[in-house]
């Protein structure tokens, strides 16, 4: 059984300017320690899914209809007779069995409080030991994640780590309670390349370490390649393509992955970049077909009324596009 | 039997023309910032209230030498001190004045003294705190030092002071009230601009090579203008209030024009007998302070960036 | 691309005096440390580095934003810090800059239309209110949005769309030079390819220089004809974008190199990166000898003492004791 099970979920956003529609009807699965990635630019729903799950949608955001389970539990709204209760078994959970590495560490860290402190609360909040315990484990943690001498850094404060090392203690709070699931949200974005490299190589060997199942949300395929077993692209709200990470670098089979990988420029291949021309969707009015069309070079006429059925290439590679039809009736007038 | 798809004709798979595409579409529906700041005013009950109110003060004010048979000092003393009835819909003084006219008279100058003291404020705070802030240095090291000796007098000894020199009257109340309180409204102004000032869109104004005055006034000011509409709001009930504080403790404007204060002021004489008299003017400060304060709120909820 | 140098920067510093009060220790950032490199008309010098390595400062010194502590800045030929109004004038209506943050590079109570127009009026170029907006719209054309925006507010777009407008803005004055402070870094990858492109047509087109400043070495490379590596306010590494790329001689670049991720995942696994040990030190007060000594692998004791010089390597200049030839 998979660890975490999202089925059918819609997620809407009231604003002034109307209902945005971040998710449609979007299912996927992660099994036990398994590194699945994300992918999609901004706009296309994809934190907005993670957040969902985490029970963190800002207040005028609602899962319209859909089900998370985690665990086997059933772990949205719904699920619950109140706010209250809902509130609360999230939180344990949010503590416990999942944990989240954010794309900004400043957000999540408090500015006035000293580093050692908020890594040590962490631990105490769910787990009934001493407070010296509780720091000897904070100090081996932050010695985990790479921090240089920990005991003397333990008493500083946020705004005396860098941003690599900020980075480095969302990551030791996040895997505080050895987390079943860890959702990292764009963790390298903020950071530069050095340092991404760092922090993509420490969430990697800690993953192994603790053998739990990560979620990777990125816009950046590269990032993905090295560190991912299965990849969710998703555009306009829609998930439309899914693969293991070499079908999907591979054999893609959606226009808009094939035009993302023509976009990365790969020092291997000496290739003029493809971009993919025009704006994402805007999700206040979502097109009635496929959210790709308007800036798809293969779209027809159907594309644009219709969304496409999922077409299923192997056990894991599943790509929801209106060309693979019309292969097929292609072939079939020749016969 | 067919299924779904097949029932699609082969005609739909055709390709999608370029001019059929939608690219760079925007759904959102374009609004200018006043109107989108109108929309969220309106929003807000209170505030709304708030304004209708001030609006049916000023229309009453400006209007009530043409509604109203009495004037502000025509006096009867047949009916001193009376309570209200037909004829006096408030009642009258102890020199038989009706009291709703000459309320109406004191509004003209509570809010003349009001709007144009925050207006004062704003003009010269503004351009102050702007240009100190933008021109940053020594030229701003020396502009805050002016400000912070004008900031160590009390400010009601300017008042007094300037009272004494020029006579009470509307002009010297209103300087004594400008001397000082544009302060507030220059720091406010100056922090926003230093801000403001190493934003890029201020920096690409500086390369694309417009001058010192356009970058202060088209990009930096046109954009702290939000707090700086609330802060003057804010400014109006402020002077109404040191008005009437004035005029009450007998240094205001002269008799027989009265501002609320002026009647408040002369009601006290009477507060034994008739304690009805003072309930007015101290009604219409509060109720137009309220309002006024109402608005601000509802403004800077408004005109918040962050609520967009 | 001709040989005619545009642009020569020439030892320039930029510090800046960051003492808290007049009673503590001086303390000075050293933001720009002699740099010196040219530019040639109608060609794209990539400058890359780390955040706080000084690009955007050296960049942002180009067009005065900054003064140069020491040092010169020719453009043409001619110091630009004893310009007179006039020629200043000409200055910035030749030399442009594009800011790395679309979302606060447009002024908010603007539309796109008055943001386009604004150069124009300050330049007088073009007579009449109808002509400017017509050459604004014909801007927007150029950069792949609809004329019918031109009446929208900036924040109605998203951030590609924001970095197409500010194209515009910058086309509108026919520059020769354009300085790209990191345009690329806050937005998606595609729609990154969508805004290098464009910047490439426009060279095509209109035969700009552009010093393209960024932390990506692989789209530097990809726009760029030659590449300069700077770290801690210096530059480390110079020469033609393939050389750099292909054949790095200095350590840092190499690290800086192998640290960039490719999207393909069987040879993103077998690659061996270099890790480079701790981040890059502030520029408050810097220690002498090579920058780069903290963190470098091959590092001696001849690194602490003195600063490495930029050398000529066969073809590309690098700052390093320890390459052999």
């Amino acid at each position: 059984m998979a660890l975490l099970d999202v089925t059918n979920l819609s997620v809407d956003f009231q604003t002034d300017q109307g209902v945005v529609h971040a998710v449609r009807d979007i299912s996927f699965q992660v099994g036990e320690s398994e590194v699945v990635g994300i992918v999609g630019e901004s706009g296309s729903g994809k934190s907005v899914t993670m957040y969902s799950v985490m029970g963190l949608l800002a207040s005028n955001g609602d899962i319209k209809e859909g089900s998370v389970t985690f665990d086997g539990t059933e772990i949205t709204r719904k699920a619950f007779p109140n706010q209250k209760a809902y509130e609360a078994a999230m939180s344990r959970i949010r503590g416990n069995d999942m944990s989240m590495i954010f794309q900004d560490p400043m957000t999540f860290l408090n500015p006035v409080i000293k580093i050692g402190k908020q890594v040590t609360e962490v631990i105490k909040n769910h787990n009934k030991i001493s407070d010296a315990q509780a720091k000897e484990q904070a100090v081996s943690l932050m010695g985990q994640v790479g921090i240089p001498s920990p005991e003397q850094r333990f008493g500083q404060y946020p705004h005396e780590f860098s941003g690599g090392m900020r980075q480095r203690i969302i990551i030791a709070m996040a895997l505080a309670n050895n987390p079943k699931l860890i959702i990292a949200d764009e963790p390298t974005t903020a950071l530069d390349v050095t340092i991404q490299a760092q922090v993509l190589d420490l969430i990697k060997e800690m993953k192994e370490k603790l053998n739990s199942s990560v979620i990777m949300i990125t816009h950046d395929l590269g990032v993905v390649a090295s560190l991912c077993d299965r990849i969710i692209i998703m555009y306009g709200g829609k998930i439309v393509e899914s693969g293991r990470a070499r079908e999907i670098f591979y054999e893609p089979r959606h226009p808009y992955t094939m035009g993302l990988l023509r976009c990365v420029h790969n020092p291997e291949k000496k290739e003029k970049l493809m971009p993919i021309p025009g704006s994402p969707p805007d999700l206040l009015k979502p097109p009635a077909g496929c959210p790709f069309v308007d800036r798809c070079s293969k779209a027809m006429k159907i594309c644009k009324v219709q969304m496409p059925k999922e077409t299923v290439y192997s056990e894991t590679h599943v790509c929801a596009c209106w060309l693979e039809e019309a292969e097929r009736r292609k072939g079939e007038r020749h016969v | 039997m067919m299924t779904y798809t097949e029932q699609i004709e082969d005609s739909m798979f055709d390709k999608l023309e370029e001019s059929e595409k939608d690219t760079e579409f925007i759904a959102m529906e374009s609004k200018t910032y006043l109107k989108d700041a109108w929309d969220c005013f309106k929003k807000n009950r209170l505030a709304l209230a708030g304004l209708i109110f001030l609006l049916f003060m000023v229309v009453l004010a400006v209007m009530v030498p043409v509604l109203s048979p009495y004037t502000y000092d025509s006096q009867n003393l047949d009916v001193r001190n009376a309570l209200p009835s037909m004829a006096h819909p408030l009642g009258t003084d102890k020199l038989g004045r009706d009291i709703l006219v000459r309320l109406m008279f004191g509004a003209r100058i509570s809010l003349m003294v009001g709007f144009v003291a925050a207006f004062l404020n704003l003009i010269i705070g503004v351009v102050y705190g702007g240009v100190s802030g933008f021109m940053g240095g020594k030229t701003d090291m020396v502009m805050m030092r002016i400000i912070d000796c004008i900031y160590s007098i009390p400010s009601m000894l300017y008042v007094i002071l300037i009272m004494m020199v020029f006579g009470s009257n509307i002009g010297s109340v209103l300087l004594g009230i400008c001397v000082s309180s544009w302060i507030g409204m220059a720091r406010q102004v100056r922090t926003q601009v230093q801000t403001l000032k190493q934003q890029e869109f201020a920096l690409a104004a500086y390369v694309i090579g417009a001058g010192k005055l356009r970058i202060l006034f088209k990009h930096l000011i046109i954009n702290c203008m939000g707090p700086i509409i609330v802060s003057t709001t804010l400014m109006v009930p402020e002077a109404i209030f040191t008005e009437s504080f004035l005029a009450f403790i007998g240094i205001g404007i002269s008799l027989p024009q009265a501002s609320w204060g002026t009647l408040a002021s002369e009601a006290r004489s009477v507060i034994q007998s008739y304690p009805l008299q003072i309930v007015w003017p101290v009604l219409a400060i509060c109720l137009t302070v309220l309002s006024l304060n109402f608005i601000g709120d509802g403004l800077g909820e408004a005109l918040d960036p962050k609520n967009r | 691309m001709s040989d005619k140098v545009l642009l020569s920067v020439e030892h320039v510093k930029t510090y800046f005096d960051v003492t808290k009060g007049p009673f503590s220790r001086k303390q000075i950032v050293k933001a720009v440390d002699d740099v010196s490199f040219t530019i040639k008309e109608g060609e794209t010098y990539g400058l890359v580095g780390e955040s706080g390595c000084g690009k955007s400062t050296l960049g942002r010194t180009l067009v005065q934003i900054y003064r140069a502590t020491e040092g010169r800045i020719c453009y043409k030929g001619r110091d630009i810090s004893t310009l007179t109004q006039n020629d200043r004038k000409e200055f910035t209506r030749e030399v442009q800059m594009i800011f790395q943050d679309p979302y606060a590079s447009l002024n908010p109570r603007m539309t796109v239309g008055e943001i386009i127009k604004e150069p124009m009026e300050i330049h007088k170029i073009l007579s009449t209110s109808r002509e400017r907006e017509e050459r604004a719209a014909e801007l927007l054309k150029t950069v792949g949005l609809k004329p019918d925006h031109i009446r929208r507010y900036p924040h109605e777009f998203s951030g590609g769309q924001r970095q197409r407008i500010s194209i515009a803005r910058t086309l509108a004055l026919n520059p020769k030079f354009i300085i790209c402070d990191e345009p690329i870094s806050a937005l998606d990858v595609s729609i990154q390819a969508q805004i290098i492109n464009l910047l490439k047509e426009i060279q095509e087109n209109m035969g700009i220089s552009y010093l393209f400043v960024a932390h990506d070495l692989s789209m530097v490379n990809y726009i760029s004809h030659r590449i300069g590596v700077m770290y801690l306010g210096h530059l480390v590494e110079e020469g033609d974008a393939d050389e750099v790329y292909e054949n790095p001689i200095h350590p840092y670049t190499k690290a800086l190199l192998s640290a960039v991720p490719i999207p393909d995942p069987d040879k993103a696994r077998e690659k061996k990166r270099i890790q480079l040990k701790g981040e890059l030190p502030t520029p408050l007060n810097p220690p002498s000898g090579c920058p780069f000594k903290g963190r470098c692998p091959i590092a001696t004791e001849a690194c602490e003492e003195t600063r490495p010089e930029l050398k000529d390597y066969k073809g590309h200049k690098a700052a390093c004791f320890r390459i052999q030839t």
